[in-house]
């Protein structure tokens, strides 16, 4: 969780009249600058920039291919190997078993820690006396290592689902916990007061004013919380599992199949990218509509 | 009806209003005129309850309050429609019907057309009518108005002004209506009140200067 700036306790809204600040208060530098741009850019410039991202990507291979040209197969197997045994599995069903397997566990433990963290967060954004209970938690629940969490959860839980689905539920909850908080702080104080002048109903307030008020920082939490979930979802499968992805790079370690534990490390790329690409960009772009002008 | 009572209000250690009293019957429409920085938006949000008075008593008589901020205050994510809806959505209005309501204040302050579009999409005056419709449309008893035609060029400026007018004409709500101009003040208000800084409020004489 190297990535979440920890939250600090105070009044982020002492100065009257002041707008509510774009993304997540603490993580502008990791995810706002991505959002914020998106619909402002021409076309040009975006090209321009994708086709940047797409050298990159190159670099990276080649940068790879070169390696293991110099490098012992038996610790880093070449891209055309990679793909080799990735077609391997992909052909024969294991693949896409573990990945079931693996992203049945991200789901249920991404969707049980970011509800958690989301609710607490509206209702701690809120009340000054909850947010201050629940500073213990959120200081223990993001201070305490992956790792020692894993070890307690198998120890709870015994091995498989349950086990992993708690580690990855209890690190994605901080992170967007944290977020929320800020993003209930950050809501333009100005548009409360016009609901409080139109006697806005707690449910009209929430429904009108704070849920989109927070729907930046909380998708840009949740954005966050998925990347920390794919990699505790991992950290869980291997320490705690007899299945799924992790489960399944660490036996290929075991084994020594380095083309296999290469072809793993690509699939956990592309979950990713699936995620983030096809579920979670889009969701941002359609809840974000409203700022297309770019106001 | 507004009453203010020995009204003190500070922010911090700036002392803005202190024992401010004066009274506006019901259906009277008040202009005020004062120096930027004397206090004439702290009073109207004293007026609404937004705030507080640290001493004194402010009363209103009971009733629905339109309000149009100094700055439009829309809810960005939402359309114009359906900023205008919001407010009669809270009265318990159905939303099919708040949106009607919403659409017809929005044609009369002259943005029939831009209904579905996004506060970011307006121009400052048009943003400033949709919160000027957005006061209207509830059938305020009590209008609060804060500079509402700051942001909007003459031509259309009178025209607001005759719905305005209409308005009172037909419902008689009581209305507090803040301008830095002296002149339109007088023409529009029954009493018109200059506030002067550490001073109060003092009265202008209408009938003198029409
Ligand atoms: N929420 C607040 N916190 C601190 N100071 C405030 C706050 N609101 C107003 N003030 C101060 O109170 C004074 C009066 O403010 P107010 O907004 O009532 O002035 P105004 O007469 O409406 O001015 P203008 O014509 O420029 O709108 C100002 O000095 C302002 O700095
Ligand atoms: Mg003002």
């Amino acid at each position: 969780m190297g990535s979440t700036t920890p939250h600090k306790g105070t009044e982020a809204d002492g100065a009257p009249e002041s707008g509510a600040p774009e993304g997540g208060v603490g993580f502008r530098g990791v995810v706002a600058a991505s959002e914020a741009g998106a619909g402002r850019r021409s076309g040009m410039v975006r090209r321009a920039r994708a086709a940047y991202v797409v050298a990159g990507v190159l670099a990276m291979l080649v940068a790879w291919q070169l390696l293991s040209f110099v490098v012992s197969p038996a610790v880093m197997a070449s891209p055309a190997d990679t793909a080799k045994a990735l077609a391997g599995l992909a052909w024969g069903s294991k693949l896409w078993v573990e990945l079931l397997i693996t992203l049945k566990r991200l789901v249920i433990g991404l969707a049980m820690g970011a509800a958690v963290g989301w609710l607490l967060g509206i209702v701690a954004g809120v009340h000054r006396q909850l947010r201050s209970f629940l500073e213990p938690l959120r200081w223990v629940s993001m201070t305490v290592p992956a790792v020692i969490i894993a070890v307690l959860a198998m120890l709870w839980f015994g091995l498989g689902d349950l086990a992993v689905i708690f580690l990855v539920a209890v690190i994605v909850f901080p992170t967007m916990y944290v977020n929320t908080v800020s993003g209930v702080q950050a809501v333009d104080r100005r548009l409360t007061e016009m609901g409080q002048v139109y006697h806005f109903s707690r449910r009209l307030l929430l429904t009108e004013v704070y849920l989109p008020g927070i729907a930046s920082p909380v998708l840009a939490g949740l954005t966050l919380a998925t990347g920390v979930a794919v990699r505790a979802v991992v950290l869980g499968e291997v320490l705690g599992a007899m299945n799924g992805i992790g489960h399944a790079f660490s036996r290929a370690m075991a084994y020594l199949e380095t083309p296999e534990l290469f072809a793993w490390i690509v699939v956990l790329l592309a979950l990713m990218a699936v995620i983030e690409f096809g579920v979670l960009r889009p969701v941002r772009r359609r809840i974000m509509r409203w700022r297309k002008a770019g106001g | 009806m507004i009453v203010f009572e020995e009204v003190s209000k500070s922010f911090d250690s700036l002392e803005v209003l202190s024992g401010l009293s004066f009274h506006i019957a019901t259906g009277q429409m008040v202009g005020m005129v004062g120096p930027s920085g004397s206090g004439k938006t702290t009073i109207l949000k004293l007026v609404t309850g937004i705030l507080t008075p640290d001493k004194g008593s402010v009363r209103v008589a009971e009733g629905v309050v339109g309000y149009v901020f100094q700055e439009p205050r829309l809810l960005p994510w939402r359309t114009a429609v359906d900023n205008v809806a919001a407010p009669l959505r809270a009265r318990g209005r159905i939303k099919a019907e708040a949106r009607e309501i919403a659409a017809h204040w929005l044609r009369r302050v002259e943005l029939g057309g831009f209904e579905h579009y996004h506060p970011a999409e307006l121009s400052g005056g048009m943003a400033q009518r949709v919160s000027i419709a957005r006061a209207f449309a509830v059938e305020p008893r009590i209008l609060l108005m804060d500079e509402p035609f700051s942001n909007v060029d003459a031509a259309l400026k009178g025209s607001l002004m005759q719905i305005l007018t209409s308005i009172i004409r037909e419902r008689k709500p009581t209305v507090l209506y803040v301008t830095h101009d002296q002149a339109e003040a007088i023409r529009l208000a029954d009493r018109v009140v200059e506030l002067v800084p550490g001073n109060g409020l003092r009265e202008l004489d209408v009938r003198d200067r029409a």
